[in-house]
């Protein structure tokens, strides 16, 4: 079909509803008409000068081959110039920043990458902050964070898989992975699941967690997160495969198993003794978050009696005149730090300060001064509160958790603090997130993956790839053939 | 959802210990005195032996499950019987491990406890468990494994000190027949490698490491071996009168005044240790039910095990005397039938019928073969 390009670019602006931000610009070239067309906001009027309207404009040698292989080769400046066979095709890359060339009586309309990228600078996320290492985060624009992907990985192996999701957004997620390390199943899986979603928009990495997910309902996170490059090859490098989404700085990883959680980037960049150490105590910091204002309630409604003498005393002297139960106690201190919480969370930073004075300081002290609870039971609280943010990433689940771990406490008692982290034990145990199970490497056990469990080895002692994750097990040597070192 | 050799391993551990540090050391003492520990050592190392040899039978079998296996080397009618003698083996097990944990809940925490209480959550606990199978029975007692041999240990260390090792003396003084009808009266809390009848099929044997089961057993023999010397040599005659090996050598129990910091976690983790137990024996006896009935699917077999679980604990509640079930001619003949003498026909049965199925070689025995030097 042959395009004429005055009535091509009434078609498109009638698509477009006559929307303002669509621009044109009519040249003529060789004595044909030629349409260029653009979303103003979107594209960098520089770049669109320099790439379009000089290079035709300014040609002057004489033509020798037809108008659209002339301006392909001779005349556009630019690194890319698309073709398209139909308007639809043409449109949908207009809206995404690139501007299009429609020549009168031609065949086929040229696309050209004038895109201006708007995104924030590339600076430490505030969740992954580290004390060595590198502080460079993912931004808002799916072009950067493959750029800093490809920055530090220099390889024909790194694969980039773009494809768009969303009917009316069409945003560009990528898919990416080592070719010789990852899983082909995983990857095709995840692929699939891709290619089948159909929704409106996707604003945000999150918005496909649902679709990727095996337990959607499940409260627990079953894929990763990462908001830094470093952190994402590192994870890249053991199997995983990342999905970059644009318009958001989180990378999701695939497969994820819990101890990632414990992990951190600083981690790799400190000694391993300490290392071990620190995830030791960040897993009791968990069970602490999570069943301490539990065991708290059981012991002083049920078992009292196992509380050492003089800690009782000591308990039952702070209780004297609360008029609450200390299910009631606790669970309204929980409550309130949930309050406090969510209060902080939304409000403007400099008031954040002032809030946490009000909070922890006046709040507390007065509630104890006013005799409606115990000071154990603010410190009991207060422990619970801090040791939640040990794993940021989880803390919502940790909340609920608690919450439960508190009724079930003044229902049941110790025995059912004790059925109840069997059963979430059981129910982690349960998961599998693509092939690799949720508590591996310590159920299943696997003695190779020890080495970066609860403790870390040396780097140069880290010679496979887990086992955990599903990975190329042809390739599970992380340098290769060591005989070439 | 196969389980991997390593996990075999740790339930082989796990219910080598289970019913081993509650109220077996203080019932076999009523009989055999101050030599108890032998006789749960002998009655574990069979069960050791038993374990090995029903495993080897287990990597023998290329068939799914152990109905197969049953007929293809006893035929179609005995492996139906077995499997019925079998639920009811599964069954008394499971009624002693839930009535044990009910007793040791009730006893160490709690003044008094409603039944209802402790049986429901116990039941969404094995429920779920039994819903997701074996690998999440196997996944979990990874999980505490470890704690609780190393809580037991810390339990049977830190009361060391106050043992009498002339309680174990003089030794055999009214020789081995005492001893030989205490392991007859008390056979049901053994046979603990029953429930790898209920595997075949159901275990990954590649990256298989030989000695890992050997290992995990003899681990939980001393670790048994271990507590019940501590608790002999502290309580001696006495020992028929404390009802929970475990918390009792702590001197752990709310209604008793000398109160350990730590020993209460260690209690705790066998607590959950009898859960999973209970989960275990449930699995077992649901795979039972399915292959005695013929029945595919695991909702009605699930059901029957919670609902028995349920009933027994009321009934339990009800009745006087628990112990003279376990303590019955019935409960050892049925103990010695299911644990000793199924794996043996089994594989009696199984050379047997490899036997028929070797194709002879003729002339093979006179075949004289030249070997040039």
């Amino acid at each position: 079909m042959k395009f004429n390009a005055v009535e091509t670019k009434k078609d498109i602006e009638q698509k477009l509803h006559n929307s303002s931000d669509l621009k044109s610009r009519t040249v003529q070239f060789f004595e044909k008409t030629i349409v260029l067309m653009y979303i103003a906001d979107i594209t960098d009027n520089v770049l669109f000068n320099q790439t379009l309207i000089a290079p035709i404009t300014n040609y002057n040698k004489p033509l020798e081959k037809d108008v659209i292989t002339e301006l392909k080769e001779k005349v556009l400046a630019s690194h890319e110039v698309i073709e398209y066979e139909t308007i639809e095709e043409a449109m949908d890359d207009m809206l995404s920043g690139k501007s299009i060339v429609i020549v009168d009586g031609e065949e086929k309309i040229l696309g050209l990458d004038t895109e201006k990228i708007t995104t924030r600078p590339v600076m430490e996320p505030p969740t992954s902050v580290v004390v060595k290492g590198p502080r460079e985060g993912f931004t808002e624009s799916i072009k950067y964070n493959i750029a800093l992907i490809r920055k530090r990985v220099r390889t024909p192996d790194l694969v980039v898989n773009i494809m768009d999701i969303g009917e009316l957004t069409k945003t560009q997620v990528g898919v990416v992975y080592f070719d010789s390390v990852a899983d082909k199943t995983v990857v095709s899986d995840i692929e699939k699941k891709l290619k089948k979603i159909k929704i409106d928009g996707v604003l945000d990495a999150h918005y496909l967690i649902s679709y990727l997910q095996r337990n959607s309902k499940s409260m627990f996170k079953q894929i990763g997160d990462v908001e830094k490059p470093d952190v994402l090859v590192g994870k890249m490098l053991e199997g995983r495969v990342g999905i970059i989404v644009d318009g958001s700085p989180i990378v999701l990883t695939m497969p994820f198993v819990l101890v990632e959680d414990l992990q951190n980037s600083d981690d790799y960049y400190s000694q391993p003794i300490r290392v071990g150490f620190v995830r030791v105590l960040r897993l009791l910091g968990v069970i602490l978050a999570v069943v301490l204002p539990g065991v708290f309630i059981a012991l002083e409604i049920y078992h009292y009696k196992i509380i050492p003498t003089e800690f009782l005393v000591t308990i039952m002297n702070t209780r004297q005149g609360i008029p609450f139960s200390p299910f009631v106690e606790v669970f309204f201190l929980v409550v309130l730090f949930e309050i406090l919480y969510e209060a902080n969370l939304r409000m403007p930073q400099y008031f954040g300060m002032a809030m946490s004075i009000v909070g922890a300081l006046i709040l507390g002290e007065t509630t104890v001064n006013a005799g409606l609870v115990s000071p154990p039971a603010v410190m009991i609280v207060a422990l619970s509160g801090i040791t939640f943010y040990i794993v940021p990433s989880q803390a919502a689940q940790f909340s609920l958790l608690r919450l439960a771990a508190c009724v079930i406490g003044a229902c049941l008692g110790l025995y059912g603090m004790l059925i109840f982290c069997v059963f979430i034990l059981s129910y982690l145990s349960s998961f599998d997130s693509y092939k690799s199970a949720y508590l591996a490497p310590t159920a299943p056990y696997i003695d190779r993956d020890q080495q970066d469990n609860f403790k870390r080895d040396l780097i140069k002692n880290m010679k496979k790839r887990p086992k955990s994750i599903a990975n190329n097990s042809k390739n599970a040597d992380r340098r290769g053939d060591e005989n070439q070192l | 959802m196969k389980i991997n050799y390593r996990q075999l391993s740790i339930l082989v551990f796990m219910s080598f210990i289970a019913l081993k540090c509650l109220a077996l050391p203080g019932l076999l003492y009523v009989e055999s005195k101050n030599m108890s520990m032998v006789v749960t050592l002998v009655l574990m190392f069979v069960d050791f032996i038993y374990a090995l040899l029903i495993i080897d039978l287990m990597k023998k079998s290329n068939e799914k499950n152990i109905l197969d296996f049953m007929t293809r080397c006893l035929g179609p009618v005995l492996p139906r019987i077995f499997m019925a003698v079998l639920i009811v083996k599964y069954a008394l097990v499971v009624a002693n491990i839930s009535k044990g944990l009910e007793f040791f809940v009730v006893e160490n925490f709690y003044n008094s406890l409603n039944w209802i209480v402790f049986v429901l959550p116990l039941i969404i606990l094995v429920g779920f468990m039994l819903y997701k199978g074996i690998r999440n029975i196997a996944r979990v007692s990874e999980l505490i494994c470890w704690a609780i041999f190393f809580g037991c240990l810390y339990i049977a260390l830190k009361s060391i000190a106050g043992i009498d090792v002339l309680n174990f003396l003089p030794a055999f003084h009214e020789g081995a027949l005492p001893l030989i009808k205490s392991g007859y009266t008390h056979m049901s809390w053994f046979g603990s490698s029953t429930f790898l009848l209920m595997l075949f099929g159901k275990v990954d044997f590649t990256n298989e490491k030989k000695l890992q089961v050997v290992k995990y057993s003899f681990l939980a023999i001393a670790l048994v071996m271990f507590v019940h010397l501590v608790f002999y040599g502290l309580f001696d005659v006495t020992s028929p009168t404390h009802n929970f090996c475990i918390s009792d050598i702590s001197q752990y129990s709310s209604g008793q005044s000398s109160i350990d910091e730590l020993s209460w976690l260690v209690v705790s983790l066998w607590v959950t240790a009898q859960a999973v137990q209970l989960a275990l024996f449930g699995y077992a006896m649901i795979q039972a039910i399915k292959f005695t009935f013929n029945i595919k699917s695991n909702v009605f077999p699930i059901l029957f095990v919670l609902i028995y679980i349920f009933v027994w604990s009321f009934v339990g509640e009800q009745t006087v005397g628990l112990e003279r079930i376990f303590l019955s001619h019935f409960s050892s003949i049925l103990t010695i039938f299911t644990a000793y003498v199924i794996p043996l026909i089994l594989y009696v049965g199984y050379v047997v019928e490899r036997g028929k199925g070797k194709p002879k070689k003729k002339g093979a025995k006179n075949e004289k073969v030249k070997v040039n030097i």
